[in-house]
């Protein structure tokens, strides 16, 4: 019930309908851009997949976590901060009420200018050049919400734990800068810093492992394995199509599991310090 | 049953204590008046019966249930004005009524509510556009919904005009009518004056005062003061004043004689402090503060407080 209110609330804001045409315009510039040059010599060989592939990389993984940190640092210590917080909890809601909701509420407030800023992108995409694969095309949309959920929840998870907008806030960036920028890279430049090959004597994994680590670890990380995987036709193949298979089926499976546990984990966190708190 | 009741409470800020062993009990269906300056730990009381605040010690309780084990079924079967609330901006304040229709999973209709608490035709504006008095107002009929046991209003008049807090004590009567427990909080004494049943009054944390609406209209009544302004006073030429029948208290700080007593011996109590040499050369009576109460409670036996 909070998280109907929550969207409600939301949807009113002048920011989800600038984020939708965010949406629409920067994934009808990605399908017209891979239409017009995939699409231009050996008709329908490529589907719209090999685009949303392309976006993978810089827009939805730089953009979509900036989104959800953005709609959802303020979700809790907001209504703190402006007294709604006490409207909210006169009703018999609980405060595991209000976090869930809010979650899940906020969810909803990127996941809904997404699905309408993909619908015209689809359009290019069945009547272009290009082959639509429309179950890709959904089941990316779903990683992607997956993706805005992590975030939120993360956003949401700090949100209960302060009093205060500004270490919300702080916390929000630097979410943003240590997930996507700051642990993407070293996780890049580890090969580079220990050389491709071998590792430090004193490191008990390899180079690779180490990577690998550190990819699960990142929501971002977690997320690119499956969805890439998933946009290659490869996610839960068995080992036979050895040569495209970038990860394995246990790899994956953790992959989804770590999604999940950013999902659950920091609203969790977050509630127990806001549970033992005087408004 | 008691309708709230607290033992044993106490609130600690780190060195500040903002409610000290206070122990409470407000019956079912009477309307209590919690009264005290600002500061004096009432909000606190009432954010520990909400369960927006932890006590350090001692148990709350409303209704049957423990506020802080279940906070939930304590919000079911209550209603809230709380202090220091903001509203949704951007819903209207239609939706502000519903939404408490849907959490209590009650069947009052939004609109009767709406025109109960005089926002008829305000309905479908947001209420971010509301004033101050119009959000109090939508605030007090979400806390109407669902017909609740009991209610607790912050503060209620706070924002109200004149006209918005008569109908506001309206309200608390006919829901106390309709067999409601009605708690709240005041720091004008008038406001409690006229509803209520029983007061409590609040002074640093402590409940320095209980007593019924008759026992507080006659501290009311004779607490009026009167201050006069004379040349120069002696301690010994105010004992004179002091001794005078319907005089409670008088002091002196040399430029000014102070003096708490009957409206009727006022003229008595300026022709004495002639008598005594006094040269007097005005004199002003002032309405009852609230700290002219904590004088006369404080000057009775302590035992008054917790008896009925």
């Amino acid at each position: 019930m909070i998280a109907k209110k929550e969207f409600e609330d939301a949807v009113r804001s002048r920011w989800l309908l600038a984020l939708a045409g965010l949406f629409v315009l920067t994934a009808t510039a990605f399908m017209l851009i891979g239409a017009q040059f995939l699409g231009s010599g050996e008709r329908n060989t490529f589907t719209s997949s090999v685009v949303l592939q392309f976006m993978n990389g810089g827009f939805t993984t730089g953009l979509v976590p900036l989104i959800a940190l953005v709609i959802a640092y303020s979700a809790v210590v907001g209504e703190r901060q402006s007294g709604s917080l006490k409207l909210l909890l006169s009703l018999p809601h609980s405060r595991a009420d209000v976090v869930a909701g809010k979650v899940i509420g906020r969810t909803a407030a990127v996941a809904v200018p997404l699905f309408f800023g993909f619908l015209l992108p689809a359009l290019i995409a069945a009547l272009g050049p290009l082959q639509f694969a429309l179950l890709e095309y959904v089941g990316y949309l779903l990683l992607m919400i997956l993706l805005a959920a992590m975030y939120v929840a993360i956003a949401v998870g700090f949100s209960a734990s302060t009093a205060s907008g500004t270490v919300a806030v702080a916390g929000a960036v630097g979410v943003y800068f240590f997930f996507t920028i700051v642990l993407g890279g070293i996780t890049g430049a580890i090969p580079f810093v220990f050389g491709l090959g071998g590792a430090p004597d004193w490191l008990p994994i390899t180079v690779g492992e180490l990577q690998l680590v550190l990819r699960l670890l990142n929501p971002s990380g977690a997320f690119k394995i499956v969805s890439g995987e998933f946009l290659r036709g490869t996610l839960f193949a068995t080992a036979t199509a050895a040569s495209e298979q970038r990860y394995v089926f246990s790899t994956e499976i953790s992959a989804l599991v770590m999604q999940a546990a950013w999902v659950l984990l920091p609203p969790l966190l977050g509630l127990l310090r806001f549970e033992n708190t005087d408004l | 049953m008691a309708a709230i009741s607290l033992s044993g409470v106490t609130k600690r800020y780190g060195d500040v204590v903002a409610v000290r062993d206070l122990d409470l009990t407000v019956e079912a269906v009477e309307i209590y008046g919690f009264l005290g300056p600002n500061g004096a730990g009432k909000s606190t009381t009432i954010n520990m019966l909400l369960d927006f605040v932890r006590p350090t010690e001692g148990t709350v309780g409303v209704l049957s249930h423990d506020a802080q084990a279940e906070p939930t079924a304590v919000r079911r079967q209550i209603g809230i004005l709380p202090e220091g609330y903001g509203v949704y901006d951007r819903l209207t304040g239609r939706k502000h009524v519903e939404f408490a229709v849907e959490s209590k999973d009650a069947t009052t209709d939004p609109d009767a509510i709406l025109d109960r608490v005089g926002l008829d035709g305000d309905g479908d504006m947001k209420a971010g556009s509301y004033s101050k008095g119009m959000r109090q107002r939508l605030v007090l009929g979400m806390s109407l919904v669902g017909d609740p046991a009991v209610l607790i209003l912050d503060e209620p008049s706070t924002g109200l005009d004149p006209e918005g807090a008569k109908e506001m004590r309206e309200i608390v009567r006919a829901e106390a009518d309709r067999g409601a427990t009605v708690f709240f909080s005041s720091h004008v004494l008038g406001q409690v004056e006229t509803v209520c049943d029983r007061v409590g009054i609040m002074r640093d944390g402590e409940l320095v005062a209980e007593d019924s609406v008759e026992g507080l209209r006659e501290a009311v009544g004779t607490g009026e003061r009167l201050v006069v302004t004379v040349d120069a006073a002696t301690g010994e030429q105010v004992d004179a004043v002091r001794e005078l029948d319907g005089v409670e208290t008088a002091e002196t700080d040399g430029g000014t004689v102070t003096v708490t007593c009957d409206p009727d011996v006022k003229t008595t109590v300026v022709s004495t402090l002639e008598d005594e040499g006094v040269s007097v050369q005005d004199f002003t009576t002032e309405e009852t503060s609230l700290e002219d109460l904590f004088l006369h409670y404080a000057s009775e036996d302590r035992t008054e407080v917790g008896a009925t």
